[in-house]
């Protein structure tokens, strides 16, 4: 029995979410149970996912392959664990099971019933299998696939609230969304109709053959890929939805929206960039110079933009425009130290931003206000809120023994190996700008005076996942050991398959 | 200019794409009633689905069934008209959910007129 | 009265193209179409349905209940066929691999577990399709 577990572990991390999620509406009456199943979906994710984490870094990085219904490519689709899909595995069950475990009792009262809160529920789930499938899926329809039940899903939490913002925001996010996955599936489309294959390998390998017969159709691929996947992820002057849409959604769902929702576009990203179009190809379109470009633009817009913003939400919707810009920084750079860096990046990122808006939800809802001119001395009354903002705030600016730090190191070094000295002094101007808008915030909510207000600390299923979030950021920082192997090791990978 | 003239008359089906494509991407982006945005993304997305299938069809072959008299016959592509399927359920999906937006959109500002809306909510702030 | 013929010409008409349905989903292996195909004129029946006897005569034939249910437990209908191949030790969604007879090629039967796949898909589409086009007319009234 365990052993017909443990062979089917790569397909279970997929459809055990997706489908209790289909399951959950029948309970709807029942939240006690619907809360439970989810919490209980997550911990078997998290022992999962790290189960199939530990064998990748056991077996040194040889990849478990899974053929559904026992077809191999290129007749089936394939699953492919390898570092890079077990490292993005344990990144979204690492974040989400904390998420859910902040919307226990917390939920009702913000989207209003418990109706709401199944209907909620369900795109919850629906949205953690799609980020699943995306980190294990190496077959390209399937990454339009499960790029359109996160956007819905994705849409969905947006629209949660009873709110005409919320609907607003959404439909907005909507349009672009979906113009987005037309241009995605178009790329794909390009690339299936000169190579003839879907599955990552073998489309890598005909590429290889036939580029030079159809070069301005590789042009058109990438290009629709990434004007894609860049409005998807909300790179620079594509985010016009994001920062609408995080600050409407309620803080569960900005939370996973800005710390996984975002990310997993950019795995599948990555993973067509240098699984199907290699480091050869990238270097022969000068695909990595437009990536390090828009990357650069797009970290001192979105810090700036931030700057600007007052309503706290707002503020770290936009800090999310920014981070993204580090993660296609890297992603330009194609050496070992520079993806090392973004996929690090993209965890404490994600790790980090959910811990921020989570913090800032218990904020919103114990006291009601929503700019950050108005919390002063928050953190005298909300000790342990605060503290888990303070760690965020510090991780996200990179500031030594917190996670933030070590993803940007191995960033500035990659930016060095490249030779772009450029890009090295915006890293650094990024993290300035970073403590900029972050700290202004600490300052108020600690050496202001206090109202006389009667604020506290949220409940105790909200303390423990705010304070594993924190932990999270703080281990990451410290002891980095087996996550930096396996980011490491996929970077690695990502470069050996040109 | 002939091998032009000829390149395009037989990819045909790829150029009638594009133009719908353009059509429906200019519509999403210029149109500020919803409906209209709505009907854009539907064109845009059939442009790519028309692509795709173009893509697997060989002129003059057979449906992908096997045909007992004549196995060997040349048959057109099943896989691309098969992922469309997936494509327009999934278009099918976005609509259906940009329709209950809109429903709701117009609850609360009484209008589906996206420039409006945004006019309403500069008053209100 | 006006709509007298519409009524007579629905009564007539809608089971057969319920039944065209159905066809579709089981023979989605053989001939073109499937369950997606299929479940769609049958969502399209209950939908003509309640748009020419009126919101209420369709409400009470599909009840709200009833395609929770059966949207729920078609999607887990489709994971349960697939979980037989984990159980006889071979992939998720295995068909010849788990051991199914597949028949004789062309035949009906031939498919294996992929007609009882479409049956969940098919039915899952209706009751989608059905559920959509009551939310949407029950949010305007």
């Amino acid at each position: 029995m365990t052993a017909t577990i443990k062979a089917n572990l790569p397909v279970f991390v997929v459809i055990a979410p997706l489908f209790v999620a289909f399951v959950l509406p029948t309970f709807a009456r029942r939240i006690r149970l619907v809360e439970s199943l989810v919490i209980a979906v997550g911990v078997l994710g998290l022992l999962g996912t790290g189960y199939l984490a530990s064998l990748i870094l056991i077996e040194k990085g040889i990849p478990i392959i899974y053929s559904m219904g026992g077809w191999s490519a290129p007749w089936g689709i394939e699953l492919r664990v390898d570092s890079l899909g077990a490292f993005f595995l344990l990144v979204v069950a690492g974040v989400s099971l904390p998420v859910a475990l902040f919307g226990v009792d917390n939920l009702t009262h913000e989207v209003g019933g418990s109706a709401q809160t199944t209907r909620f529920y369900v795109l919850y789930l629906l949205l953690s299998g799609a980020l699943a499938g995306m980190a294990v899926t190496s077959d390209l329809f399937n990454v339009f696939v499960l790029v359109e039940v996160a956007t819905l899903s994705c849409c969905g939490l947006v629209s949660a609230r009873n709110h005409p913002r919320a609907a607003e925001a959404a439909f907005n996010y909507l349009i672009l969304a979906t113009l987005g996955s037309a241009l995605i599936l178009g790329g794909i489309g390009f690339l299936y109709i000169i190579t003839g294959h879907l599955n990552m390998g073998l489309a890598s390998q005909e590429l290889g053959r036939v580029w030079r017969d159809y070069p301005h159709v590789v042009w058109m691929a990438a290009s629709f890929l990434l004007v894609g996947f860049g409005v998807k992820a909300a790179l620079f002057p594509l985010h016009v939805w994001l920062p609408d849409a995080h600050s409407t959604a309620p803080s569960p769902a900005s939370a996973i929206l800005s710390g996984l929702g975002v990310k997993g576009y950019m795995i599948c990203f990555t993973k067509v960039l240098y699984n199907v179009f290699g480091t050869t190809l990238m270097r022969e379109f000068a695909m990595h110079r437009i990536l390090v470009l828009l990357g650069m633009i797009a970290i001192i817009a979105g810090s700036i933009l931030a700057l600007a913003q007052d309503e706290l939400k707002r503020r770290l919707a936009f800090s999310t425009v920014a981070q993204v810009g580090y993660v296609f920084l890297g992603l330009g750079f194609a050496n070992a130290s520079g993806l090392t860096g973004t996929l690090f990046h993209m965890a404490s990122h994600a790790v980090i931003k959910s811990g921020l808006f989570l913090a800032v939800g218990a904020i919103i809802t114990t006291t009601g206000k929503h700019r950050i001119s108005e919390m002063a001395g928050i953190g005298k009354k909300m000790p342990i809120t605060m503290a888990v903002f303070t760690i965020g705030s510090l991780g996200l600016a990179g500031i030594p023994l917190f996670s933030g730090f070590i993803g940007k190191w191995y960033l500035l070094s990659g930016s060095l190996e490249a030779g772009g000295s450029l890009a090295a002094v915006v890293i650094i101007a990024g993290s300035v700008l970073c403590a900029a808008y972050l700290f202004p915030m600490i300052r108020i909510a600690y050496f202001e005076p206090a109202p006389v207000e009667d604020w506290q600390d949220p409940g105790v299923p909200q303390r423990i996942a705010l304070v594993l979030l924190a932990a999270g950021v703080v281990i990451l920082g410290v002891l980095p050991g087996p996550f930096l192997e396996l980011a490491k090791g996929a970077a690695l990978e990502l470069l050996g398959s040109m | 200019m002939r091998i032009l003239l000829d390149k395009l008359i037989i990819n045909y089906p790829y150029f009638a794409a594009v133009i719908l494509f353009i059509i429906g991407a200019l519509t999403v982006l210029t149109r500020s009633n919803l409906f209209k945005k709505l009907i854009g993304i539907n064109i845009m997305e059939s442009a790519i689905f028309l692509m795709f299938i173009a893509a697997g069809n060989i002129r003059g072959g057979a449906v992908p069934i096997l045909d007992e008299a004549n196995p060997r016959a040349p048959y057109i592509n099943p896989v691309p008209s098969a992922l469309m399927l997936t494509g327009i359920v999934v278009s099918i999906s976005v609509t259906a959910f940009a329709l209950a937006l809109i429903i709701r959109l117009y609850q609360s500002y009484g209008t589906t007129d996206a420039r409006r809306i945004a006019e309403m909510k500069r008053e209100v702030t | 009265m006006r709509d007298f013929v519409l009524k007579r010409v629905a009564a007539l008409l809608l089971p057969f193209i319920q039944m065209y349905g159905l066809y579709v989903i089981f023979h989605g292996h053989v001939s073109p179409g499937g369950s997606f195909a299929g479940g769609i004129v049958v969502g399209l029946a209950f939908i003509a349905f309640a748009t020419i006897y009126g919101l209420e005569r369709g409400r009470a034939k599909v009840p709200e209940k009833a395609t929770t249910l059966v949207e729920s437990y078609g999607t887990l209908w489709y994971g349960l066929m697939g979980m037989i191949g984990i159980f006889k030790g071979a992939p998720f969604l295995a068909n010849k691999l788990a051991g199914i007879d597949l028949g004789e090629l062309g035949a009906l039967s031939s498919g294996g577990l992929i007609s009882l796949i479409g049956l969940g898909v098919g039915i899952r589409v209706a009751s989608t399709m059905v559920a959509l086009f009551f939310t949407m007319m029950e949010d305007e009234s």
